[in-house]
């Protein structure tokens, strides 16, 4: 099992530093590292604090009680955080099926590889400390001990659970049903449901006995998930790719485009049949919500220049996040493209419209925050004219300097959403935002507020209008780094 | 048709392709040839102006395929895989490329009647992704789909590989039409000695990126090519 591991851990390192672009790759990870450790230094120190808040918040109860009554939400949690964000090792165990290892050995390496998920780490890091900060404060207690290894011995329970409900997304909506209906049944109508689940938490930690029955669940638990990983190891079962629905064939309205409808079909097609891209799409959804953040809040209101942010998030959302991983999205078939009837002109101009109906439909679903008044929705107005224009262009300018493939039909994994992310997509990101702050700010500073509206208007109308002219500038730069995007997407079909 | 100037290409110093001159004309059965490195996906490669030449310069009916992309209404390829998108159908795959090449949807479907024995039953109306459709299944969607919308020029790639051998002898016919039928102009690589020499009426043979041999087919060609890649 060690050579195993060291092996694949040997293949990943080169596959890392052969990779295109992996000096900014090497860059990002650093950054993403040190997102992971500042993450994993907040349950740290959550973990020391959290005894010192609960003694002072309710300093006539016992710290374990109080979380006790709440941890059910960070089991719940932790459950739909695995079932969005982690990806269970199975399918890199083809190889092994047919080498003379046998299959309990491959199951047990596969579980044991799971338990080193930084989702287990987290219950670790936030719990090892409050006990130990407990222990210092009020002596050393077996009970709150055998309380911590129960709670140890739950993280990987869920972790193994994590195996069985995979890609079952009846179970993600079951768990959020329950806590949200156990939260509301319990403080609004008061039904002791989540109580309840806390007196049972509260035993294990009275009588420490009750950690044989956790125990056996663990055990269960993870025969089960051995037993189901057994029945799986074979290519037509888990390991098989299966089978999809075709969705969106019927995009008919869009053939009056000709060529530029076939290419807007293609791209409506990509987004809603890949995974990578349904996520990307969805993040678009929760900028919608950006605006919740800031309208709400009086301090921003008198500062519109805070604001813009939200209205270009708002009405950019696509632009931003879809945006920046053109052309990467056609990164598979680049070469087809390439080589097909097709010049750039059209291409790019098929993404260009793609990205400009999304800052319509966007500026459609933001009308709600009219309740926000007259002033939030010119200003998301503002944005949105801003975005339709120019910031759609920008997002292609900056598109041709990002040549870092993208696999289409794969599940980013937890803190790993950096494939086709790059440090040149995160300096563009910076006129992507401040532009618009600019071009609102500096009228306004003089002129007041319906000026910088007016700057963000008629940038965007100048982009609009000159759009063939940029579009022909933006072009030369997607045909001068042609050869090298084209080599950097073919690495990785090697 | 294709003319190519003391085209070169070099990777790291080492030369893996150095064509002084060579002609395809118009409907010409153009078969190439040669071991692993012999530069055939180069030069491939450097005519879809894929690939930067080192120097030298690729001719597509008078126009510099690195200066202008006026040649790409003249020329369709199936290279490999990566020249399908898996997220498509079949159907859908082709109505692309025909919308690429001005075929409405009705002209694709009634074109694509005649290509059904091709199929053999097995592609059309499916119901599922091209990236689940199995190798040589997907080399019989990529081959058809490059001859939409009849480009005068069509660059198959190692195009017998994973093929049935029903498709294989169906695929030879099918180049052999195409070309009586459409005057069109083949250039297709192969280690299949005996299907090149059976498709093809001349046969380049390259050997570390120059040409060994360019040959007009007659009847001792495959015994003068087995010789040669026997030694």
């Amino acid at each position: 099992m060690a050579y195993i591991f060291r092996e694949s851990l040997g293949l990943s390192k080169k596959k890392f530093f052969r990779a295109p672009q992996w000096e900014l790759k090497l860059a990002v990870r650093i950054l993403i590292g040190f997102l992971a450790l500042y993450f994993l230094v907040a349950f740290l120190f959550l973990g020391i604090g959290l005894f010192f808040i609960l003694r002072k918040e309710f300093p006539e109860q016992d710290p374990v009680s109080i979380v006790n009554q709440w941890i059910i939400f960070y089991f719940g949690a932790d459950i739909l955080a695995r079932y969005f964000l982690q990806n269970p090792p199975v399918t890199d165990v083809k190889a092994l099926l047919i080498l003379p290892i046998p299959k309990e050995r491959i199951i047990r390496g596969v579980l044991l590889r799971s338990l080193s998920s930084i989702f287990n780490w987290f219950s670790v890091l936030l719990l090892l400390p409050f006990c130990i900060v407990l222990s210092i404060e009020n002596g050393v207690t077996f009970s709150v001990w055998s309380w911590f290894f129960a709670m140890l011995l739950l993280t990987g329970t869920n972790n193994f659970l994590g195996f069985l409900i995979n890609k079952n997304k009846n179970v993600a909506i079951g768990t959020l049903l329950f806590l949200a209906g156990g939260y509301v049944l319990e403080y609004y109508m008061k039904v002791p449901v989540i109580s309840s689940i806390g007196i049972g938490f509260e035993a294990l930690y009275i009588e420490p006995l009750w950690i044989t029955v956790i125990l056996m669940f663990f055990l269960a638990v993870l025969k089960l998930t051995a037993i189901f990983l057994k029945k799986e190891l074979y290519l037509d079962k888990g390991l098989s790719k299966k089978k999809e629905k075709i969705i969106g064939s019927n995009l008919f309205f869009l053939d009056r485009l000709g060529p530029l409808g076939g290419l807007l079909k293609n791209d409506i097609r990509l987004i809603i049949r890949n995974i990578r891209a349904r996520q990307v799409v969805l993040a678009t959804v929760f900028f919608l919500f950006y605006g919740l953040i800031f309208f709400t809040q009086e301090i921003y209101l008198e500062r519109p220049g805070i604001l813009i942010f939200a209205g270009i998030f708002i009405t950019g959302g696509f632009t931003i996040t879809f945006g920046q991983y053109i052309p990467a999205w056609d990164s598979e078939y680049y070469s087809m493209l390439m080589s097909q009837n097709l010049n750039y002109k059209k291409y790019l101009k098929s993404k260009l419209y793609l990205l400009m109906f999304s800052v319509v439909i966007s500026m459609v679903l933001s009308l709600p925050y009219l309740y926000f008044g007259k002033k939030v929705m010119v200003l998301i107005i503002g944005c949105g004219i801003f975005n339709f224009g120019l910031g759609a262009l920008i997002s292609l300018f900056s598109g041709a300097y990002n040549a870092t493939p993208l696999k289409l039909n794969v599940k980013a994994k937890a803190f790993e959403n950096t494939k086709g992310f790059n440090l040149t997509q995160f300096i563009f990101a910076i006129p992507k935002l401040v532009l618009p702050v600019l071009v609102f700010y500096i009228p306004y500073f003089f002129l007041g507020f319906n000026a910088g509206i007016m700057g963000l208007i008629t940038s965007g109308l100048g982009g609009f209008i000159f759009r063939n002219q940029i579009l022909g500038w933006i072009e030369k730069i997607y045909q001068l780094k042609k050869y090298e995007t084209l080599a950097a997407f073919n690495k990785q079909k090697i | 048709m294709i003319k190519t100037y003391s085209l070169t290409k070099e990777y790291g110093g080492e030369k893996v392709l150095n064509l002084s001159e060579l002609e395809i004309p118009k409907g010409e059965l153009f078969g190439l040839i040669g071991n692993n490195g012999a530069g055939k996906t180069t030069f491939f490669s450097l005519l879809l102006d894929l690939i930067e030449a080192t120097s030298g310069t690729v001719e597509i009916n008078n126009i510099m395929v690195h200066q202008s992309e006026a040649w790409k209404p003249f020329i369709s390829a199936f290279i490999d895989e990566s020249y399908l998108i898996g997220y498509l159908t079949v159907e859908e795959y082709f109505y692309f490329l025909g919308s690429l090449r001005g075929k409405t949807q009705v002209e694709v479907d009634s074109w694509i009647k005649a290509y059904e024995p091709f199929f053999n039953g097995e592609i059309l109306n499916q119901k599922k992704y091209l990236r689940d459709f199995s190798k040589g299944n997907q080399k019989k969607v990529g081959i058809v789909g490059a001859l939409i919308g009849q480009p005068e020029v069509i660059v198959l790639d190692e195009p017998f590989a994973n093929l049935d051998p029903t498709t294989q002898i169906r695929l030879k016919s099918l180049i052999k039409e195409e070309a009586m039928n459409n005057g069109t102009t083949f250039l297709i690589s192969s280690h299949d000695l005996t299907h090149v020499t059976e498709v093809c009426d001349r046969i380049v043979l390259l050997d570390k990126g120059t040409v060994l041999k360019d040959i007009k087919k007659t009847s001792s060609t495959l015994k003068e090519l087995e010789q040669y890649f026997s030694n």
